[in-house]
């Protein structure tokens, strides 16, 4: 069960990144591996994308979404090209297009290699991991939570006189009267543990929230304080500050956190180092 | 699986002592929200009368064959981050963050039927991608690329596989890896995901040789553990093999409920009144299908099917959001068959006649969003259909390039799609459940026993419960929910009787970060008619005579698009039905209106200096649907 457990979830990382990423990660191991073993016939180093190319992605655009394209479907389009262009040139010059059956191999040898490389992935060292942990701390922070009770005072059935009840209560509440039988039913819940400030203002809106964020833990009630709902009086009895999760606690999410980043990094830069080989030329634009 | 054992070891341990926790009611005098914390297992969050979780059931990703088409590339992945508040990219080349905060559950549903295959079609080196069809697919010439898809298209409606395209093991290794994300993702007590994805069985064929037609199509949901091959139209057409495949499950011990939508494009087979081969309706059947199928999808992006201005022709509120063209086409899709409300009447016919019902069914919603991610705003609207619907000018939100005004616009592809299609589509919806707590178990449950309710968008809140008992003071009881509880059933439940007439808790909050309420309605349903009710009003009470709310001068400043003036945060009341018949079945739900408020269309119209399209409403009222509380008479 685990053997097949992890086998799924092996494959599932594999598949959690776009296949053609495996074409890609592949090329840039053979164009590295080319680099070293030839010097490099200086063939065409220029991808032009001439108007005709430009008429015709605007043409497959129109076609497909039914729409003309906008400048910045044009600049995503242009950069695709370019980036598929450079790409397949490389594939070129190594010959995969001639030749199935090296496709195939290298893919095989490609994929191997890959699932071998993630089963015995060598963890980063120590340092690695804590200067990720450092450079990305908002990560591994537990948002602000604060803990509270609340009486509602509903402005839909108390009218203007919803203010002036909450106040003559809240006198009660600081003098000992019983939270659970002062105010008006809220439909929600009335005590919350540890409840993140981003909850709270999912629950209650955002200014009910930034109150409840800037209260101190105390036995007191104070308020009323408005949410988007009506009238409250609050108790907050612990108000837990922003915490970054000491590193050793934090050390599987570290780890799991660099090891996504990198992957979808290095797949990036394989793509970023063949592009950038090419020079690019766009007719009719400035040149850069 | 480790979690589980260790939660079954409490358990154990627990009832050892003697102190079982199991079971939703709670505890003998809990005070009103007090949490139960101590209590072993349970999350954080849980509550044992029960919270509001909202969440979208209903999303596809690169892996399903039309997403793809689309030139969607999110993957599993960028869907589940999209819930949890992280921004991915439109392929439009936009980004989308999701409105309104974080979700609290989301399920990814791609069409199982050649899942995950066209990404492989299209990746050099594979088999698939040496197929004819592939290098058509993705050739650069608009018809190849149409015909391709139309082929497969075809293939899925007919439920006739394309012998060289539909490679199980490609099949299955994507579905593996899709029970896998939501196994990683899923959080409990922050964050629930199902395994889950959408069988695509469409009907009424409408002569393009492609997937147009009428919409059959439920998507499927896994309790738990999930199959390693999941059933599609490939299998069968016919949902009720579907149903007889979920029972074998079952059987086995995965638990699974399926979940239809679109009927409003069903061309009147969703809620038709025979089998799928024209049998008539038994009890078996109807005990079937309700014992797969408790909930049905009410609204989403293809528009809203609780019911039509034709069958409801006394609801000044049922013309919203119409939407009846049949998939990928222009045809007209049939309106009786087609529409909640009256499948809930020809259920309770059917229960009074031959003695059982098959549309016995609790609402919910969801967005069915192409692009990994919905789109749950009318100001930041992106629709649903990837690049094809990707832009105003696409949606036809905007006049065509070129024009200014909508007298003079170009009859071509595009201005028609939009006048058909994109420009009726809604920025709808999502799924609220009442739920002891955010776990694949206590969602699952509120599924199964219809604790749920429908939005078309709004993260607003309805409770609703009928009983014989309610104190008169109730309403303003502090602990209200508990005593509602206690006394009565919620929303989803049924309601026997006892001679008495039973009252109704009508209970709706508003969405905190989004419009106020302008009233709540009782929908009333019987077997010979349907009646429409006010009953909480932003302003003073019903007109007993016309059972109307005053109108509340809400309107909309059509510059800003800013409402004029305010409605309720909160709206209750405790109800009863002053035509109540103690012997006659009635199935009861609430509809609840926000004021108005600009709909997307005239959000993009506005930001583009352009006047809004004449032919689609300028402004809506966003609204919530529960499931029934269905009364049955007591012997």
């Amino acid at each position: 069960m685990t053997d097949k457990t992890e086998t799924a979830s092996r494959l599932r990382s594999l598949l959690g990144e776009p296949l053609v990423h495996f074409v890609l990660a592949a090329l840039a191991v053979f164009v590295a591996w080319n680099m070293v073993s030839q010097s490099r016939a200086s063939a065409s180093r220029t991808i032009r994308v001439s108007h005709a190319d430009l008429e015709r992605l605007a043409s497959l655009y129109a076609a497909e979404s039914g729409a003309l394209p906008s400048k910045e479907d044009m600049l995503a389009m242009v950069n695709d090209y370019v980036r598929d262009e450079a790409l397949a040139r490389e594939a070129r010059q190594l010959g995969l297009d001639q030749n199935d059956t090296i496709v195939t191999r290298r893919l095989a040898q490609k994929m191997t290699f890959m699932i071998s490389d993630l089963a015995d992935d060598p963890d980063p060292d120590e340092q690695t991991l804590r200067d990720w942990y450092t450079a990305h701390a908002d990560r591994f922070t537990e948002p602000q939570a604060i803990t509270f009770t609340h009486v509602y005072f509903s402005e839909d059935v108390r009218g203007s006189k919803a203010e002036s009840d909450a106040s003559a209560a809240l006198t009660r509440l600081n003098a000992g009267a019983d939270w659970q039988h002062v105010g008006d039913p809220f439909m929600l819940q009335r005590t919350y543990g540890d409840l993140p400030v981003r909850e709270i203002a999912r629950l209650f809106g955002p200014d009910f929230a930034k109150a409840l964020a800037a209260a101190p833990a105390s036995d007191a009630w104070f308020g009323p304080v408005r949410s988007a709902l009506g009238l409250h009086l609050v108790r907050v009895s612990a108000n837990m500050p922003s915490r970054v999760i000491p590193f050793d606690e934090a050390r599987d999410a570290v780890l799991a956190d660099w090891k996504d980043e990198t992957r979808r990094n290095e797949n990036e830069a394989a793509v970023q180092k063949i592009v950038g080989r090419y020079k690019v030329e766009i007719e009719g634009a400035d040149a850069k | 699986m480790l979690k589980r054992t260790t939660a079954l070891a409490v358990i154990l341990l627990l009832s050892a002592c003697g102190k079982t926790t199991t079971g939703p009611a709670a505890p003998e005098g809990a005070p009103a929200g007090e949490p139960d914390a101590a209590a072993a297992g349970r999350t954080a969050g849980y509550n044992p009368d029960r919270n509001a979780y909202f969440g979208d059931l209903h999303i596809h990703t690169r892996d399903s064959f039309d997403a793809y088409i689309f030139n969607v590339r999110a993957t599993v992945d960028d869907a589940y981050r999209f819930a949890q508040g992280q921004t991915i990219r439109h392929p439009s080349g936009f980004d989308m963050t999701i409105a309104g905060g974080p979700l609290d559950f989301y399920t990814v549903t791609d069409h199982s039927e050649y899942l995950g295959i066209l990404p492989a079609m299209n990746t050099p080196g594979t088999k698939l991608s040496e197929l004819p069809r592939a290098k058509d697919m993705f050739s650069t010439d608009p018809d190849k690329i149409l015909a391709a898809f139309q082929g497969v298209g075809a293939s899925v409606r007919e439920g006739v596989p394309i012998e060289e395209m539909y490679d199980l093991n490609t099949i299955n290794t994507v579905w593996a890896a899709h029970v896998a994300a939501a196994e990683k993702y899923n959080q409990p007590g922050k964050f629930t995901t199902f395994s889950a994805y959408e069988y695509t069985s469409v009907t009424s064929d409408t002569g393009d040789g492609g997937f147009g037609g009428g919409n059959l199509h439920r998507n499927v949901f896994f309790k738990g553990t999930a199959p390693t091959q999941v059933f599609s139209t490939l299998d069968s057409t016919n949902p009720e093999d579907l149903w007889d495949w979920m029972d074998k499950q079952r059987a086995n011990g995965l638990e699974s409920i399926a979940i239809p939508h679109n009927s409003n494009v069903s061309d009147g087979q969703m809620f038709r009144l025979e089998t799928y081969n024209g049998e008539p309706l038994d009890a078996a059947y109807a005990e079937q299908r309700m014992r797969n199928e408790p909930l049905v999808e009410v609204t989403q992006v293809k528009g809203t099917s609780e019911t039509h201005p034709d069958l409801s022709p006394n609801d000044e509120w049922a013309n919203f959001e119409i939407y009846d063209e049949l998939l990928g086409s222009y045809n007209v899709s049939a309106t009786h068959g087609s529409y909640v409300r009256e499948a809930y009447r020809n259920g309770l016919k059917l229960q009074e006649t031959e003695g059982f019902d098959p549309f016995h069914f609790g609402l919910s919603a969801a967005s069915d969003s192409h692009v990994a991610g919905g789109a749950y705003s009318e100001a930041d609207y992106w629709s649903k259909v990837g690049i094809v619907d990707g832009t105003p000018v696409a949606r036809g939100s905007v006049p065509f390039p070129g024009t200014t005004s909508w007298d003079d616009q170009p009859d071509n592809q595009i201005t028609r799609n939009a006048k058909n299609w994109f420009s009726r589509w809604s920025a709808s919806g999502l799924t609220g459940v009442w739920a002891e707590e955010n776990t694949r178990e206590a969602i699952f449950d509120a599924f199964k026993r219809k604790e749920t309710f429908a939005t078309t968008r709004p993260r607003m809140r309805v409770r609703f419960f009928g009983g014989f008992g309610y104190a008169d003071g109730i309403m303003d009881a502090a602990d209200l929910a508990h005593r509602a509880y206690e006394g009565g059933v919620p929303m989803g439940g049924d309601l026997v009787g006892t001679g008495d007439a039973p009252s109704f808790i009508v209970w709706a909050q508003r969405d905190p970060n989004g419009g106020t309420l302008q009233r709540v309605q009782i929908v009333k349903v019987t077997s010979d008619g349907e009646d429409v009710i006010d009953v909480a009003c932003d302003n003073g009470t019903p007109d007993p005579s016309t059972r109307r709310c005053t109108d509340n001068g809400a309107s909309v400043d059509m510059a800003s698009c800013t409402p004029v003036n305010s409605g309720a945060s909160e709206l209750k009341t405790l109800w009863k039905d002053p035509d109540f018949d103690p012997s006659r079945r009635v199935t009861y739900y609430v509809r609840v209106l926000e004021n108005p408020s600009c709909r997307w269309s005239t959000w993009e119209a506005m930001r583009n200096g352009t006047p809004p399209r004449p032919d689609v409403p300028q402004t809506i009222q966003e609204r919530a649907y529960t499931s029934p509380i269905w009364y049955i008479p007591g012997n």
